[in-house]
Formats: C-alpha cells, structure tokens, sequence
C-alpha cells in the first residue's frame, strides 16, 4: 500500500502525569482511507494518547501534525478545526433532550440566532440513516437502550463532518445487528477517505475492519505495522510480557481451608449471573480490561452495591449483606481502587484514617479509648513501615504509603476476606513488593484474599487462581498451572482459551 | 417500530408535543383543580375574577421560574425569596424619585441580572456548591433591602399599579410573554446547552458547550426573573417591604418540584414547573375558600416538597426490592 | 527549632485560640474605650446571650460538620418556646415533665428531619427549610397568634437565676459544651461525623453507615435547639411566634467564625463558643454605634460567604 499524507500525526510525543511517564515518545500517523487499530493493555497509554490526538491534552514533548504540518497549540478548537471528533467511551448525552438536540448539540445549524431546527432535522436525518438509527428524531434519548445511545453517540460524531474519526471502544455496548451496521459503516467512511482509528478489545473485529496496527506497551509502541499476515496469538504477545524482575515474592501453595464465599447467580450492576467460590488461604485474581463488571463483583459481594443471588453464603452467613457494616463485622474488608476518593479521608490525620473502621472497637465504657488507639496506630505504623509523626494529614504521604494506609486501617479487624480493588494502581517498586509480600502472607495465615487487579503479570505470579470478566460475566477460570499473561489477555480480548493457549 | 411519520420540517413541533404528552398526568390533576376551583368560586370566569386569579399566580410563576431555570442547570437557589423583596423595595424607592417608572423598572431589572451575575460568577468559576454560596447571598440580599427600606413603604405610582394588578388580565398577557421568552431561549443553541450542561456537564463540555458561561447565563436570567417578581409585587401591594419575599424561596422550589423538576440537574421542563406552580396558587386558594387559615399554606408547601420528592424515592425504592 | 516561634505558629493554626484571642482583645479595647462595657454586669449579661447561641451552635456545629446545614433551628425554638407552657402539667410543680416532653418534641423534629434526608433523599438544607416553614405554620394554626406566658418553675428558674453569681444559663451551656466536646472528640460517633463529612463514600466503604449517623446527627441538632428554645422562654418568660428566627443566622455564624468548615468534615465546637462570644460581642458594639438589622445580615451573610470562599479554596488545593 503505498502511504498517501497523514491527516493527523503524533511525532515523538510524551505525556507524564505527576512525574510518571505515561507516553513515552511514541508515534502514530493516521492515513486517510484506513482503519487503524490501536491495541494495548489497561494502562498502557491508549487513554492518553486519544486525549492528546483530540487537544483535550497538550503532549510535554513532540508534536502533533495536520496534514504534515505541526500545529503548536493542539487544543480542542483545533482539534475540531482540524476535523478530528473522538466517539468517547462515556456518554456525553443529555437523557431528556431529543436524539436531534443531541447529535447536534454544540454544532447546531442557526437562523436568526435560534436552532434552525428544519436545517437540523435534514441534518442529522442523514448521519442517523447512517448508522441506521431509525427512531423518530424527536425521542428523548433517556427512553433509548444503552446500544442505541451509543449510536447516536457516533451520529454525534459524524455530524461534525470528520475527515479523521476516532472511535474507542464503540461496540462494547452494542447488540451483534448494531455493532455489524457500525462495521458496514466505518468500511464507508473509509472508502469516503477518512482517517479512522479504532480503539477495540474485541480482537475479531479489528482484525476485520483494520489494515494497520499500533500497538501500546506501558508508554512505548512495541508494533506498528500493516495488519495483514498477523494472527491474534500474535497480537496478543505484542500487548503482554515484561521482565518481572525480583518484584514478586516466591511462595508455596496453602491448603486451601474451608468455604469462605460461595455464591451462585450473583448479579449487581453491570455484573450478571456469576457463580463463585472460594476458600480461606487463597487468593484468587479476579483479571479482565477495566470496567467489565469485576468492581461491581466485589462492591456486590461486601454489600456496597445492591444485588440478588440464587443462594449466597458468606462467611457462614447465608444472603448478601444489606450493609457495609454488616460485612464488616462478618469478617470481609474491602480497598477500594481511588484511594483517594473512595479508600481515604485525605484532609485527617494518618491516625484518623487507620482508626476509621474499629472505631466501634476501640471504646471504654461508650468512650474512646485513647490508650488502645494510640497501641493501634502505633503497632500499625510499625507494621507499615510509616515513619514520623502519625498526626500528619494522610495527604502528606506519597501515593505507596497512602495505599498501605487504605489496606492497614482494616487489619485491627482481622478479617478473614479481603476484597482488593487494585491496590498498586499508581504505587511505587518498593511499596508494590511490600504490598505482595502482605498478600501472601494473609494467604498463608488462612485469610482469603480476593485480588481484582489491573496488572496483568500481578495476577499471573501472585495468584492461586485467576477469573477473566468480560461484559460482566466470567469467561474463563484459570488454575494454577494455566495462568499466564497470554490466557489472560486473550480471554479478556474475547478470545476462546484454545485459540490463546 | 416508530418510523419517521413526521416530515423534518415538524421536528420542533413533534419534540413539543412529545413533551408535552409527557406530563399529561400533571395536566389532568392542574385541570381537575382548576375545576374544582371554578365550583367553589365561579366568579373566576369573569374578566376581573380571572386578572385577580392571575394575579396571584403570575409572581409564584415568575419564581418558579427563576428556580427551574436552575435546578435544570444541576443548581438550585435560595436567594430567590430576598431577591423578590429587593426588587419590590428599589421600585418602591426609585419610581417615586428620581428614575421615575421606567427608570425604577430599569433599576429593578439591572439588579436582579448584576446580583444573579455575581452569584453564577462564585458558584461557576470558584466550584462552590451553589445552595450555600445562595444562602449566604439571601442573607447580604436581605441585609441590603432592609437598608433601603427598613419597614415597609415607599411609593409606587397608582397607574402602574392599576395596570399591573387591575381589572385586566395584564399579568396574564405578562406572564405568556416571559413563556415566550424561555421558549425562545429554549430554541437557541445556549438554552440547549444549558439543559444538557445540567445533566451531563463532562458530556456539554466535550461538546463545545461552554458550561461556565452558561451556568453564569442562567444565574443572571433567574436573578432577572426574581427581581421582575418583586416589581410586581410591589405594583400589586403599592409599595414595598423588605420582607415580602421570603416565603417564595420554598415556594418556588416546592413548586418546581411539584412540577416534576429534579434536585440533580436534567430533569423535568419548565412546561412543568409552570405546571406546577399553577397547580401550588390553585390549592393555596382553594385551601382559602375551604376556609383554612392563610398560614395553613406553609403547612401545606412544606408537605408538598417532601411529598413531592418522597412518593417517587419510596416508590423506586419499592420497585428496586 | 525555636519553641517560641513553634507555639506562635501553632496558634495561627488552631482557629478556636485564634478566636479565643479575639474575643479578648475586642473585650479588652471595649472596656477601655467605651463606658459600662467592663461592668461586670455587663459582660455577664453578654455572656448569658451567648450561651442561647452556643447552645443552639451545638447542634448546628455537629450539622455542619458532617456536611449539612441545619435551617429549622430557629423554628424548633420556637416550638418548644410555645409549646411548653401548653403541655406543662399543672399537676408537677417542679416543671421537669414539661420539660422533658418539649424535648422530645423538639428531638423528635429532629428526627423527622435525618428521616428526610436519609431515607427519602431530599437535600438536608431543603428538608430543614421546608421543616421550618411547616412548623411555622403549624404554630400559628395550633397556638394562635398570641404569646403566651410560662408558670413552669425550673423554666423560670433556669431564664432567671444566678447561683454563686453565674447565669444558670451560663451553667447550662458549660454542660452542654462538655456533652457537645466529648461527643465529637471522645466518642467513636464524634469521629464517625467527621468522617462523613469530609469523605461520605469512604467513610461509607469503611463501613461507617450514612441513615444511622444521619438520623442521630439531625436528633441532636432538635434537641440542643430545644434546650436553647427553654432557655430563651425562662430569659423572656413568655414565648412567641417567631421568637427563634433570630437564632438560625447567628448560629450559623457562630460555627463558621469558630473555625469549623462550612463545606464539613472539619472543625470543633472549641471554636464555636469563642465565636458565639465574639457574634454576641460584635453585634451589641454595632447596636452601640447604632447599626440595623440590615447592617448584621449583610454583615453575617458576608461572613458566610468569605469564610465559604476560604474553605473552598483550602478544599481545591
């Protein structure tokens, strides 16, 4: 194929977040008349590099290019002079405005200053027939189905007129008779000559649609090239394999002890109809790309989100629990993944924070009990390796030693399950090793631990075994012996565990 | 499978009429009031009987208003009780002075847009939760009517007072073109912005929605709305009290509510909360005729807000279980 | 480091010294410059008006540290202001029946209140308002629009007597501010107000529940206002309609100037008192100079706002 001028162009560009390197000089050139697919692990920058190709971010270093040539302010003014529109995961529609009013919305054709609503009837009538949306214009988009809201997300995007279309994850809420139109239609637009790039986890799709692969790992691109002649396996090695060094302990196997969880047709959230166990001394990784329903698989289980089960048995308590309290006192804890919104009260003290869940415990006579709590926090702090004065604002510590706060403040509990909701997400080496080292060690005491991680090789080298979610289901449950970063990956991409293996 | 029956050019038309199928319930129960009023007092269906019926209306229409604009925008006010007294009390201070009438409706109108300014200024740019920033305001608002009239008084002129809150339906006529004029914002690309900027602020962003702006509009435009109240009030009252205005804070918002607008912003319309607002003057004046005393319609708001918002929550609850 | 320069900066950083300090140097400046403001008399007098506030500041502090702002303060006053001459039994001569029912209804209130905003989700400010405006319907419907006088004799007792020399309203709110204190700092519920207030969803995931807290939270806010309405009754011996409205404002106040955040999850009632002290004291030297109602609302709502904007500005960083 012979490569015509790039319509949009990252050259070199790097992006950083609080001194972490997210994009690490990376580039990427979109072509018109080509899908281009973009692959890449949680985390590895794929997020990022789609805000910076749609001005939503400027890069720290490199440049972004319109039609070869470098723009030096690449904001969303631009961005959208230059003809870019991005179809964004989240939403952007108003429930109560008429699928008209919001495929138009911020681009609506005027008369007299008012919405010239004969105009945008035309108007977004064709980009409707185009992704065959065919509703009258004037239902409020609330009284649509989540696939049909996300096709008139993309007749949102097409109404801008795009010369270069960013799609991420566009099917993952689609029936198969949406998602084929969609298809059918990037083909058009393709042959139209626009520059497309399409974000997907579904593997058979890309492979479909797009001639061309980037592929992202941790900030660097590990492939770009035509996609012809590359099978999924291959893919799938592109994405995953990193020297774990020394990160990870070595451990043995416990026996495993008695029934701590057992649930069947567990549905809360996005998650439906899952069927679980597990036994003290485990732990068991709960893998999967991020939002496929394993956050509501645990807020479900420690009663935090509302939900129904065939038969549960938690605990030796038979039911869900209705209340976090509940699954508190009956031994479950549970850190959440944004520490600091959901694990901590970032403002109070670090003493505050690790008292927070046993405040109950730690009375005399209705009373506080200064004394324990000062033993608490101390045996604590210990514990933790926190130096310095525990007073201090919990803000003040460094994102490691907040996490080992948000997962200590429940060890004067003792529970007997904890439920993880990645806890090195943005994490430091040495605090990451620290963190490993507990989790065995609470395995080997006989506690269970529930690990939903969004690391990979942490699922592969902690874990007795692994559960891979998609769309809110289980798709594959891994032993021991068959986990690796290549099954997980594949059975999160949608592929059958014989084709990844 | 609802095909595309209308023609494009009755798109509007059709979105209107969606809406309005919407709320039929509400409509059927205003009705049903408005009948049951008409029965215990038929003198309504005369020219005056109908000014005065709309006269009572037209304020508690004008604050609704002010609220619903904002609860729409994800914000809700408690200014609006204040505000209505401080425009009563500049026009009871500056129509018989120097502005003379249109000079005071000038006053009264450049006030009430400056001060709502400001507020959606605090609120907007500093990220401060709206309901504080306007409680603090109604206490500086107040504050400074009592400083321009502290005990009721002041002059408004007898021909406007008769024009306003005569034998003709004027605040009627009134009252259709401040309709008018929402329906007009409502068709520009700004008051699009701001109902989906209610809902969905993130989403308006990335739109092109200037959220900021518009949530600044929409504070200057209620501010606007309340202060217009106040003038009426004092037009209907001859005068002006410093005081007059502070039960149409809960009024409004129970009002808004009743009319099936929602604390979180994108929910409901403003066909609604007018609704709404009838259907709250029509039952404070049908609890008169049955012969309540005037205080029982504080009882009767305060249960209605918490009605309002507790029979849909129970019911959702209800459902979830 | 230098312990002098330690202990200086120490107290630039605990608001309810700061305040503390202020009171005394406004006290210390008045006395000396303006005539009969030292009189003992006097400042006894200004501090039996602060102890209505502070009581009142007592709910009000623990409301708005755990997020909320209580508006049906003043109407609870009122409440029990009117009603307890109406249900005080003629047969109990002590008065401590009547007062214990007006507590309970003023509890009570409270209570519906937290059963508002926690079970039926309306926002904890519109609840208390639309609170407010019904009980203040309800009382004239109820009670009419004439005040009415109180016989009850430890309301009386209370409003009135001096032993050992001190306000028995004065001995009050020191009872009340040692209840209030050790709640919020030696009592895990104390801990639990605070947690909520600053981080609902964590302290939520913590296993720290929103109705529970939230229903004894607006209980308590009811009955310190209660206390404050029998306070106020035996002060003025008879009660009105309207005889609590002064009290929303200044209670709000009082909190905000003590240091506690208007936006919650920090503060103490340790600076509320300095700043009820400090209102009382304001608000008599500004009715000195000759200063109306206008004036204090702006000057109040002003208040509001600033520390708003500083608190908001502390909570972005």
């Amino acid at each position: 194929m012979i490569s015509s001028m790039p319509l949009l162009e990252a050259r070199g560009i790097s992006k950083g977040f609080f001194g972490n390197p997210v994009l690490k000089g990376i580039s990427i050139s979109l072509q018109p008349g080509r899908v281009h697919a973009l692959l890449g692990e949680n985390g590895a920058g794929k997020s990022t590099l789609i805000n910076l190709l749609s001005g939503a971010l400027q890069p720290d270093g490199g440049e972004i290019a319109v039609d070869g040539k470098a723009v030096s302010r690449f904001n969303p003014g631009a961005a959208r002079a230059a003809g870019v529109a991005v179809v964004q995961q989240e939403l952007s529609l108003a429930s109560e405005l008429s699928i008209a009013e919001n495929v138009g919305l911020g681009a609506y054709p005027r008369r007299f200053g008012l919405v010239d609503y004969k105009a945008l009837a035309e108007q977004v009538k064709t980009v409707c027939d185009m992704v065959g949306l065919t509703e009258a214009l004037d239902t409020p988009v609330g009284d649509l189905s989540l696939g049909r809201r996300q096709m008139v997300e993309i007749a949102k995007a097409l109404f801008l007129k795009p010369r270069v279309l960013i799609l991420d994850e566009p099917t993952s809420s689609l029936s198969a008779h949406e998602a084929g139109i969609l298809s059918a239609l990037i083909l058009k637009l393709r042959d139209q000559g626009i520059a497309l790039l399409y974000i997907s986890h579904r593997l058979n799709e890309v492979r479909a649609l797009c001639s061309h692969v980037t592929v992202l790992k941790d900030g660097v691109v590990t492939a770009d090239q035509p996609l012809a002649g590359v099978d999924a396996e291959g893919l799938v090695k592109l994405m995953v394999g990193r020297d774990p060094g020394d990160l990870f302990p070595t451990w043995e196997a416990v026996l495993p002890g008695e029934e701590r969880i057992s649930v069947t047709g567990l549905s809360a959230g996005m998650v439906r109809d899952i069927d679980f166990s597990a036994r003290a001394g485990e732990i068991v990784g709960i893998g999967g790309l991020v939002g496929q329903g394993q956050e509501d698989f645990l807020l479900g289980l420690y009663g935090a989100l509302p939900g129904s089960v065939k038969t549960a048995r938690l605990c030796e308590r038979d039911g869900l629990f209705s209340d976090v309290g509940a699954a508190n006192a009956a031994g479950l804890a549970y850190v959440p993944a944004d520490r600091k919104k959901e694990g901590l009260v970032l403002p109070h003290s670090i003493a505050t924070n690790l008292l927070m869940p046993s405040l109950g415990k730690l009375t005399k006579n209705g009373f506080r009990d200064r004394g324990a709590e000062k033993n608490t926090v101390l045996q604590l702090a210990s514990r933790l390796m926190i130096k310095g004065d525990t007073g201090r604002p919990v803000q003040a510590l460094s994102g490691g030693n907040q996490q080992k706060v948000a997962l200590a403040k429940w060890l004067p509990l003792d529970p007997s399950v904890l439920l993880l909701n990645d806890p090195t997400r943005g994490v430091d080496i040495e605090t990451k090793r620290e963190i490993y080292l507990m989790l065995r060690g609470f395995a080997a005491e006989g506690k269970l631990v529930i690990l939903l991680s969004s690391d990979t090789p942490e699922l592969v080298h902690l874990c007795d075994r692994v559960l891979v979610f998609r769309d809110g289901r289980t798709v594959a449950a891994l032993q021991r012996a068959e986990i690796t970063e290549e099954a997980i990956v594949g059975a999160a991409m949608g592929l059958t565990s014989r084709e990844a293996a | 499978m609802t095909t595309r029956s209308i023609s494009s050019s009755g798109l509007y038309r059709a979105i209107q009429s969606r809406r309005n199928r919407g709320l039929g319930g509400l409509y059927i129960v205003v009705v049903a009031f408005l009948l049951l009023y008409v029965w215990l007092f038929p003198g309504i269906v005369s020219i005056g009987g109908f000014s005065k019926f709309t006269q009572n209306w037209f304020p508690l229409a004008l604050v609704t208003m002010a609220q619903a604009l904002l609860m729409l925008n994800g914000g809700i006010t408690l200014s609006v009780g204040p505000l209505v007294s401080l425009g009563a009390v500049i026009a009871a201070t500056s129509m018989g002075g120097f502005a003379g009438t249109w000079g005071g409706i000038a006053a009264v109108a450049a006030i009430g847009l400056g001060i709502g300014a400001i507020t959606g200024i605090i609120v907007a740019h500093l990220r401060l939760p709206a309901i504080i920033v306007t409680l603090a305001g109604s206490f500086i608002i107040t504050g400074i009517a009592l400083l321009i009239l502290p005990r009721p008084g002041g002059f408004i002129p007898g021909w406007f007072s008769d024009l306003l809150a005569g034998n003709t339906p004027v605040a009627f006529c009134l009252l259709l073109v401040a309709i008018a004029g929402w329906k007009l914002f409502m068709a520009t690309p700004a008051g699009l912005g701001m109902y989906a900027a209610g809902e969905n602020p993130v989403g308006a962003f990335r739109s092109g929605v200037s959220v900021e702006r518009v949530k600044v509009a929409a504070f200057a435009i209620s501010g606007l709305l309340a202060a217009l109240a106040g003038l009426f009030v004092a037009a209907q009252t001859g005068s002006g009290d410093p005081l007059i205005g502070n039960p149409f804070t809960l009024n409004s918002i129970a009002a808004a509510v009743l009319g099936g607008v929602g604390f979180l912003g994108g929910k409901g319309t403003m066909r609604g909360a007018i609704c709404g607002s009838l259907l709250l003057s029509v039952m404070i004046n049908v609890m008169f005729f049955l012969g309540f005393p005037p205080v029982a319609q504080y009882v009767a708001q305060g249960l209605i807000i918490v009605g309002a918002v507790a029979i849909p929550e129970l019911t959702a609850q209800r459902r979830k279980k | 480091m230098n312990p002098v320069s330690t202990a200086v900066r120490g107290l630039f950083r605990s608001p309810p010294l700061l305040t503390f300090l202020l009171v005394a140097l406004v006290w210390l400046v008045a006395s000396l410059t303006l005539r009969g403001f030292g009189a003992y008399g006097h400042l006894r007098y200004l501090l039996e008006l602060s102890a209505v506030i502070g009581i009142v500041a007592a709910g009000q502090t623990l409301v708005i540290i755990m997020g909320g702002i209580d508006l049906s303060v003043g109407a609870i006053i009122t409440v029990t202001a009117i009603l307890l001459p109406l249900i005080s039994p003629a047969a109990d001569p002590s008065g401590i029946v009547g007062i214990a029912l007006a507590l309970a209804i003023a509890t009570g209130i409270g209570l519906l209140n937290g059963a508002g905003a926690a079970y039926l989700r309306v926002p904890p400010i519109i609840m208390t308002l639309a609170m407010a405006t019904f009980l203040q319907g309800l009382l004239v419907m109820v009670a009419g629009g004439s005040a009415v006088s109180v016989t009850n004799a430890s309301v009386i007792w209370l409003g009135q007597a001096r032993p050992l020399g001190i306000p028995a309203g004065v001995i009050l709110w020191i009872v009340v501010a040692i209840s209030v204190l050790l709640i919020l700092h030696r009592t895990p519920m104390g801990s639990r107000f605070l947690a909520l207030g600053a981080n609902p969803v964590a302290a939520r995931l913590s296993g720290i529940s929103i109705t529970r807290n939230t229903l004894v939270l607006y209980a308590l806010s009811g009955f310190f206002s209660g206390v404050a309405g029998i306070l106020i009754l035996g002060m003025n011996r008879q009660g009105y309609v309207g005889i609590g409205d002064p009290y929303l404002l200044t209670s709000i106040a009082a909190v905000v100037l003590g240091g506690t955040s208007i936006l919650g999850g920090r503060g103490t009632y340790a600076g509320t008192i300095p700043g009820a002290i400090l209102l009382v004291t304001t608000t008599a030297l500004i009715t000195i100079v000759n200063a109306s109602p206008g004036w204090r609302s702006i000057m109040f709502g002003s208040l509001i706002l600033a520390l708003l904007l500083i608190s908001g500005r502390e909570a972005r960083r």
